[in-house]
């Protein structure tokens, strides 16, 4: 049975999935909570981001769809919980609680992918249609930079891209989905 | 000057053309227009004052749009439509910080950081705005319509 989001029987479960899946040194493949939590030490640690978001508030969620040809079966929401510079946390989530994200920016795996690779340009991709967002777009215009810098260290992380991975990789893309699904992700 | 269709306090009438809703730019920025006039209800006389159609092209992102102003209701289409007064051509990192642009005293703030941006990359031709000197009271009503500041 899933465990409700935002309690801490969900936190500690969420930690125990990850302590298990961070055994293996990185690279960790794009979208695990592995590489999650790499993504949420940068975003903790970067000044640029911290200057530029002082004026931030608000959680933000990367949506990023379903693409069960790369092993991806459901869709991910990667939920920024974002605070004036301050990244509180950063954790996949439940469809429900990322939906319900003030900021919520859905776009394909392979869209995400060339974001990661610095190929798609988060604001020209939103221009362009291949991402979309929903939330208050003058907030998202007021602090572009802050959003500009959390899309460029999303590229900084570094990692395996889900649309390029081996058979191999991508049992552990399925088993890393696996482990979330049943208690937390539902 | 007549006004045909003023928006009052009510929602601003802000209208798709057929095909603009699968445009990302066109989206963007009527969604924008909305939420600034919503919050910024002062800004609608601004909004009921303009009328003629403004053309916007974000080259980098190779997308354009054009905007149909009729004192007091606007229509979105994708890429370009009609014959534009106002004709801007820019990347659209740029045109995000021409929304970035402050108002001061209820006009266009062009001498803080931002403005001086701006006015930098008229000068280096990063932006182009073809039509602002015949148009000066147009640009001014549709950059505060745009601004989110």
């Amino acid at each position: 049975m899933a465990l409700k989001y935002g309690t801490d029987e969900w936190e500690s479960e969420y930690q125990a999935v990850l302590a298990k899946r961070t055994e293996k040194p990185p690279p960790y493949i794009y979208f695990t909570p592995e590489w999650v939590s790499l993504f949420e030490k940068m975003i903790q640690e970067d000044a640029e981001y911290k200057e530029a978001a002082k004026d931030w508030e608000g959680s933000t969620v990367l949506h990023v769809e379903a693409a069960p040809d790369y092993g991806l079966d459901v869709d991910l929401y990667i939920f920024m919980d974002l605070w004036h510079g301050d990244c509180r946390s950063v954790r996949i989530v439940p469809p429900d609680a990322g939906e319900a994200g003030d900021f919520v920016i859905t776009g394909s795996l392979e869209r995400w992918t060339q974001v990661g690779k610095k190929e798609l340009d988060a604001t020209k991709g939103m221009m362009q249609g291949k991402l979309k967002l929903k939330g208050d777009l003058p907030a998202i215009v007021r602090s572009v930079k802050a959003a500009q810098r959390l899309t460029d260290l999303s590229a900084e992380v570094g990692g395996l891209f889900p649309t390029e991975l081996s058979d191999e990789d991508k049992e552990v893309l399925k088993a890393s989905v696996k482990d979330m699904t049943d208690k937390l992700i539902g | 000057m007549e006004q045909k269709n003023p928006s009052s306090a009510g929602e601003p009438d802000i209208k798709m053309a057929p095909g603009a809703e699968e445009a990302g730019m066109a989206v963007m920025l009527a969604e924008m227009i909305k939420t600034n006039l919503k919050n910024k209800p002062e800004r609608l006389k601004d909004f009921n004052k303009l009328k003629g159609t403004i053309w916007i092209t974000a080259g980098d992102a190779d997308v354009d749009m054009t905007m149909d102003f009729d004192r007091g209701s606007l229509k979105v289409s994708s890429g370009k439509v009609g014959r534009p007064m106002l004709q801007i051509s820019t990347d659209s990192t740029t045109l995000m910080s021409l929304a970035n642009i402050n108002i001061k005293f209820g006009m266009p703030n062009y001498f803080d950081e931002t403005g001086r941006m701006v006015v930098k990359k008229l000068m280096k031709k990063e932006l182009k705005i073809k039509g602002m000197f015949t148009h000066i009271m147009a640009l001014t009503y549709m950059t505060k319509i745009m601004s989110v500041n």
